[in-house]
C-alpha cells in the first residue's frame, strides 16, 4: 500500500465532482440504449429510465458514506475490512474492471466510426493516436484529467438541442397510455435502463483527491440528476420519433435520429455528431485508465507513469483484435453486468459489512 | 545574489596573474583605442584621468570635474569626492570595482601612477531613443507613450502612473557578458508574493552570457518551454503595465528592451486589447466576442473545408454543394494539397512582407493578394473558393492583439490541416482534443493558464471573453491570488436621486 495521501496542491475543487461523475455516466451508452429499454417497458421505457435514475442516487449516498466514514478510497476500505489479501483481490477485480471499461468504450466507439463514418478505419493507428492523447492528458496529473472532463462536457453539450429535431417531428400521443406495463416490466426496464448510468463508480477511487470531499456530495448527485434529465428527454424524444417496431431494429437510436437534424448549411448531422462524440469518449477512457492506473500503484508499489503505458498498449492490442460485432456485443453485455451487479448488489452490501464492523470494532 | 556570483567571475576573469593591480589594469585598458588617459596640473597638484571616450559625457567632464578641480585646488581624493558636483562619487582601491564602473562611464581619477586607490566619477552618456507612440498595439484612443531601450526612462513611465510608495523594485543583472540590468516591478501589499519570489528565482536561475531582449529572458523563465504559446504577456505600452501592476500581475522590464513582460497571464487575456479598456463595455465585449471567433474561425475553418470535401460532402446541403463541386471542378488537386499551397503561399507573403522595409512590404501584399491569388485560381490551382476561406483566415488571425499569439495561432492550423486529411472531422476533433490538453497543462508562473474557464471562476468571467462595465471590475482576478483582493468599493447608491 503506497501513496495513500495525496497532496494539497493535486487536489481538486469540490464543484468539479459535477463534472467527474457525470462525464463518467455519459459515455456510448446514450448512443443506443433506448433500444434495449424499450424492449422490456415500450412506451413506458422513460419512467423505467428515470426510476433508474432515482435509483441511482441511494448508491451514490452509500458510496459517499462508506468513503467518508474511511476518509479514504476504496482499496483502503477493501484493506480494512477484509485484510490485505481478500481486500487486495477485490481492488483487483475493480481495477480490472476499470480497464475493461475503458476497453469497451474505446472500442464501441471506434465501432460506431467504423459504422457510420468511415468502414475502413484502420483500429491500431486510430487507437493508437487516441490512446496517445490519453496519455498526454493522464501525464499531466489528475487535474488535467479533470480538465478534460469538464470540457467533455460543457463542449458537446449543445448536442442536446439536436434532440429538438425529433422531439418537433415527433408524435407525443405515443406516450400514451402513460404506466400501461406491469410493474416487474418496468422493473426489467428500469434494471436495463440502469445500464448507461454506470461508469460513475470511479469515484471510489479518485475520492481522496477531492477538496473537502462531504461538500462534494451534493455536486455528485447534482451530476448524476443532469444524466438523468438528460437520459429522460433523449428517451422521450426516442419513444415519440420512432415507432415501436423500428425502434427494435434500430441499434444506435439517438445517432438515426440525428440524420433529420437540418440545418440551412448543414445536412446529415450525424458526422458532426460522432466527430464530437470522440470529447464525450475521451474523458471516460482517461478517467478509466487512470482508475486503473492509480489503484495498481497504491497496491503495489510502482509508479502510476510506469504502470499506464502498458496498460495502453494492453488496451490497444485488446482493442485491435476484437473485430467480430458479437465479441464487441458481448463485451458490452458483460462489461454492463458486472457494473450493475456491483452497484447495486455489492456496494450495498459493502455499506451493511462496514456498519456492522464498525459498532462491533467500538464495543470490544 | 546574482550580482556576487557576477563579481566573482570578474575576479577569476581579470584578477589572476595578469592583473594584480590599477597600473596593470589600466595598462591592459590602453589596448583599447577609444580608452583615453591624460594627466592634468591646473590644480597645481598632478592628477590623471582616465576614460573611454564612448561612454562618458564629454562636456560634463569639462564643466563639472575638470574645472571645479581646479577652481578648489584639489590634491587628494578626499578632495575630489567633496568638490566634484556629482553624487555617487567612489574612493577605492578594489579592481573588480573599477573594472566593471569604468566599463559604464566612470572617469578614473587618481593623484599618484603607482597606487592603487582612485576616485570613480560617473559620467555616463545617454544615448537612447526619446518616448515615442507605440506602434505594435497603437490605439486611437488613450495614451500614445511606449517603452523606449533605456531600463531607467521605462521605469520612470511606470512610476510616473504609480505614484506609491508600494510599487517595488527588485533589481539584478544577467549575462556574463552583457551584464544586461533587469528589474522586477510588483505592487507590496496587492501582489501574491508567491509570484514575486518565482519569478525572482527563476530570473536568479539564469546563466547565460548574453541576455539580448526581454524575449529572451522570457523563454528562460516560462513555464514550459516546449510549447508554442507564449506564457507571459510582453507589452509596449506603459500604461498595460502600469494597469498589469494593479491588478497584482509582476513586471519585468530590461535594459535594451522596449517590451515589458506581465505574468502571470491567462489564455484569454491574449485576445484583449487595451483599447477595450478604453471604450464602452458592450463595444469592448463585441469586439473580444469577434476576435474569439475569430481565432476559432482562424485555425479550424481551412481543415474543415478539407475535412469535409475529402470524406463528408453529405454534410453540405445540395444547393451549396452545387456551388463548391463547380468551383472545384477543373482541380486537378485534392483538397489537402491545394488548401496546403494556398495555406503556404500565405504564410510566404507574410514572412516577405514581415522582413521586407514597410513600403515595399506593401507592395508585395498587393503583388501577391490579389496577383497570385487570382492566377492561381485562373490557372486552376486552386478553387476560388477556398482562397476566399484561406484569405480570411488569414485576416482572421491578424485580429489577434498580441503578436506572439497570432502567430502560435497561425502555426497550429497546420497540424489540424494534416488531421484533417486523415480522417476528416473526427481527425479535427481529435486535434482540437491535444490542443484542449496542452492547454490544460499549460502554467503561467504557475498558475492555471486557461483560468478562467477552467478552473472555472465565474468571478473572473467579469473581464474574461467580455468585458463587464467599470463599476463591476471591484475585485482583482482570483487567478492572481491577490494579497488585498478589492480594488475599490463599489458605490452602493446606484441610483442617483
Amino acid at each position: 500500500m503506497s501513496g495513500a495521501e495525496v497532496k494539497e496542491q493535486h487536489k481538486i475543487s469540490p464543484f468539479l465532482v459535477f463534472y467527474l461523475v457525470h462525464t463518467m455516466q455519459i459515455g456510448v451508452g446514450v448512443m443506443g440504449f433506448q433500444r434495449i429499454v424499450a424492449k422490456e417497458a415500450g412506451n413506458d421505457a422513460w419512467i423505467s429510465v428515470l426510476l433508474a435514475g432515482i435509483s441511482l442516487h441511494i448508491v451514490i449516498f452509500l458510496m459517499y458514506k462508506i468513503l467518508l466514514k474511511e476518509n479514504g478510497d476504496i482499496i483502503a476500505v477493501h484493506k480494512r475490512l477484509f485484510g490485505k489479501w481478500i481486500g487486495g483481490l477485490l481492488s483487483w477485480v475493480l481495477i480490472i474492471y476499470f480497464i475493461a471499461m475503458s476497453l469497451t468504450v474505446l472500442r464501441t466507439y471506434i465501432e460506431v466510426v467504423q459504422v457510420w463514418m468511415f468502414p475502413d478505419l484502420n483500429k491500431w493507428i486510430f487507437g493508437f493516436v487516441f490512446l496517445l492523447l490519453v496519455y498526454y492528458c493522464l501525464s499531466g496529473g489528475f487535474k488535467v484529467v479533470t480538465g478534460i472532463s469538464f470540457f467533455g462536457v460543457v463542449l458537446p453539450f449543445y448536442l442536446l438541442l439536436t434532440m429538438a429535431f425529433p422531439l418537433y417531428h415527433g408524435h407525443f400521443k405515443d406516450l400514451l397510455p402513460i404506466l400501461n406495463h406491469s410493474a416487474s416490466e418496468l422493473y426489467a426496464g428500469a434494471k436495463a435502463g440502469a445500464l448507461p448510468y454506470l461508469g460513475f463508480s470511479t469515484l471510489l477511487i479518485y475520492f481522496p483527491f477531492i477538496k473537502d470531499p462531504a461538500k462534494s456530495h451534493r455536486w455528485a448527485q447534482g451530476g448524476h440528476l443532469l444524466t438523468i434529465f438528460i437520459y429522460v428527454i433523449v428517451m422521450i424524444a426516442t419513444i415519440t420519433f420512432f415507432s415501436a417496431n423500428q425502434l427494435e431494429k434500430t441499434v444506435w437510436a439517438t445517432l438515426t435520429t440525428w440524420k433529420i437534424a437540418e440545418m440551412p448549411f448543414v445536412e446529415r448531422f450525424e458526422y458532426i455528431g460522432i466527430a464530437t462524440w470522440a470529447l464525450v469518449v475521451l474523458p471516460n477512457i482517461c478517467i478509466t485508465v487512470w482508475a486503473g492506473g492509480r489503484g495498481i500503484r497504491r497496491l503495489i508499489n510502482v509508479k502510476q507513469r510506469t504502470i499506464t503505458i502498458p496498460l495502453l498498449i494492453l488496451i490497444l492490442i485488446v482493442n485491435s483484435l476484437l473485430t467480430r460485432r458479437e465479441n464487441i456485443d458481448m463485451l458490452n453485455s458483460s462489461i454492463s453486468n458486472i457494473g450493475f451487479y456491483m452497484i447495486f448488489v455489492y456496494i450495498p452490501l459493502l455499506f451493511i459489512f462496514q456498519l456492522v464492523l464498525y459498532k462491533v470494532r467500538k464495543q470490544s | 545574489m546574482c550580482g556576487d556570483c557576477m563579481f566573482q567571475w570578474l575576479k577569476k576573469r581579470h584578477n589572476p596573474d595578469k592583473l594584480k593591480n590599477l597600473p596593470q589594469l589600466i595598462a591592459n585598458l590602453k589596448t583599447s583605442g577609444d580608452f583615453l588617459h591624460f594627466k592634468s596640473e591646473k590644480t597645481g597638484t598632478a592628477f590623471y584621468i582616465y576614460y573611454f571616450k564612448t561612454l562618458v559625457n564629454e562636456k560634463e567632464l569639462s564643466e563639472k570635474v575638470i574645472e571645479p578641480m581646479g577652481k578648489h585646488k584639489v590634491a587628494s581624493l578626499a578632495d575630489v569626492k567633496e568638490n566634484v558636483p556629482i553624487p555617487g562619487i567612489i574612493i577605492t582601491d578594489d579592481l573588480s570595482v573599477v573594472c566593471e564602473k569604468v566599463m559604464v562611464g566612470y572617469l578614473i581619477i587618481r593623484f599618484s601612477e603607482v597606487s592603487d586607490e582612485c576616485a570613480l566619477i560617473p559620467s555616463p552618456t545617454d544615448i537612447s531613443r526619446k518616448v515615442a507612440q507605440p506602434e505594435v498595439e497603437f490605439t486611437v484612443v488613450g495614451s500614445k507613450e511606449a517603452f523606449v531601450e533605456s531600463l531607467d526612462k521605462n521605469v520612470h513611465l511606470i512610476r510616473k502612473r504609480l505614484p506609491v510608495h508600494e510599487l517595488k523594485a527588485y533589481e539584478l543583472t544577467i549575462g556574463k557578458l552583457t551584464h544586461t540590468k533587469v528589474v522586477v516591478l510588483y505592487l507590496e501589499g496587492i501582489t501574491n508574493q508567491e509570484n514575486v519570489n518565482t519569478v525572482k528565482e527563476r530570473l536568479n536561475s539564469i546563466h547565460v552570457d548574453q541576455v539580448v531582449d526581454n524575449s529572451i529572458i522570457m523563454q528562460y523563465i516560462t513555464d514550459d518551454k516546449n510549447s508554442p504559446f507564449p506564457q507571459l504577456v510582453d507589452t509596449e505600452r506603459p500604461d498595460r503595465a502600469a494597469s498589469g501592476l494593479c491588478e497584482g500581475k509582476v513586471v519585468i522590464l530590461s535594459e535594451g528592451s522596449p517590451q515589458a513582460l506581465l505574468g502571470p497571464t491567462t489564455f484569454v487575456e491574449f485576445f484583449s486589447a487595451f483599447e477595450d479598456y478604453f471604450v464602452n463595455w458592450i463595444v469592448a465585449s463585441t469586439a473580444r466576442l469577434i476576435r474569439i471567433f475569430a481565432v476559432l474561425f482562424s485555425i479550424l475553418v481551412t481543415p474543415l473545408y478539407v475535412a469535409t470535401l475529402t470524406y463528408h460532402y453529405e454534410l453540405i446541403p445540395s444547393d451549396l454543394l452545387s456551388t463548391l463541386v463547380s468551383s472545384r471542378q477543373q482541380i486537378p488537386l485534392p483538397p489537402i494539397l491545394e488548401a496546403i499551397f494556398l495555406e503556404l503561399s500565405i504564410e510566404l507573403l507574410r514572412e516577405a512582407g514581415a522582413r521586407l522595409p514597410t513600403k515595399v512590404g506593401q507592395t508585395i501584399g498587393i503583388v501577391g493578394g490579389i496577383v497570385i491569388g487570382t492566377a492561381s485560381v485562373e490557372a486552376g490551382l486552386t478553387s476560388n473558393v477556398l482562397l476566399i476561406i484561406v484569405a480570411l483566415a488569414a485576416l482572421a488571425s491578424f485580429t489577434t492583439p498580441v503578436y506572439r499569439m497570432g502567430n502560435t495561432i497561425r502555426l497550429i492550423r497546420f497540424p489540424f490541416l494534416l488531421f484533417a486529411h486523415l480522417w476528416g472531422l473526427l481527425g479535427v476533433v481529435l486535434c482540437f482534443s491535444f490542443l484542449l490538453i496542452h492547454l490544460l497543462r499549460l502554467k503561467s508562473l504557475g498558475r492555471p493558464f486557461l483560468e478562467p474557464i477552467y478552473p472555472l471562476r465565474v468571478k473572473d468571467l467579469k473581464d474574461a471573453l467580455i468585458r463587464l462595465p467599470l463599476n463591476f471590475q471591484t475585485k482583482r482576478p482570483i487567478q492572481l491570488q491577490t494579497e488585498d483582493t478589492v480594488r475599490f468599493e463599489k458605490d452602493k447608491n446606484d441610483f442617483h436621486e
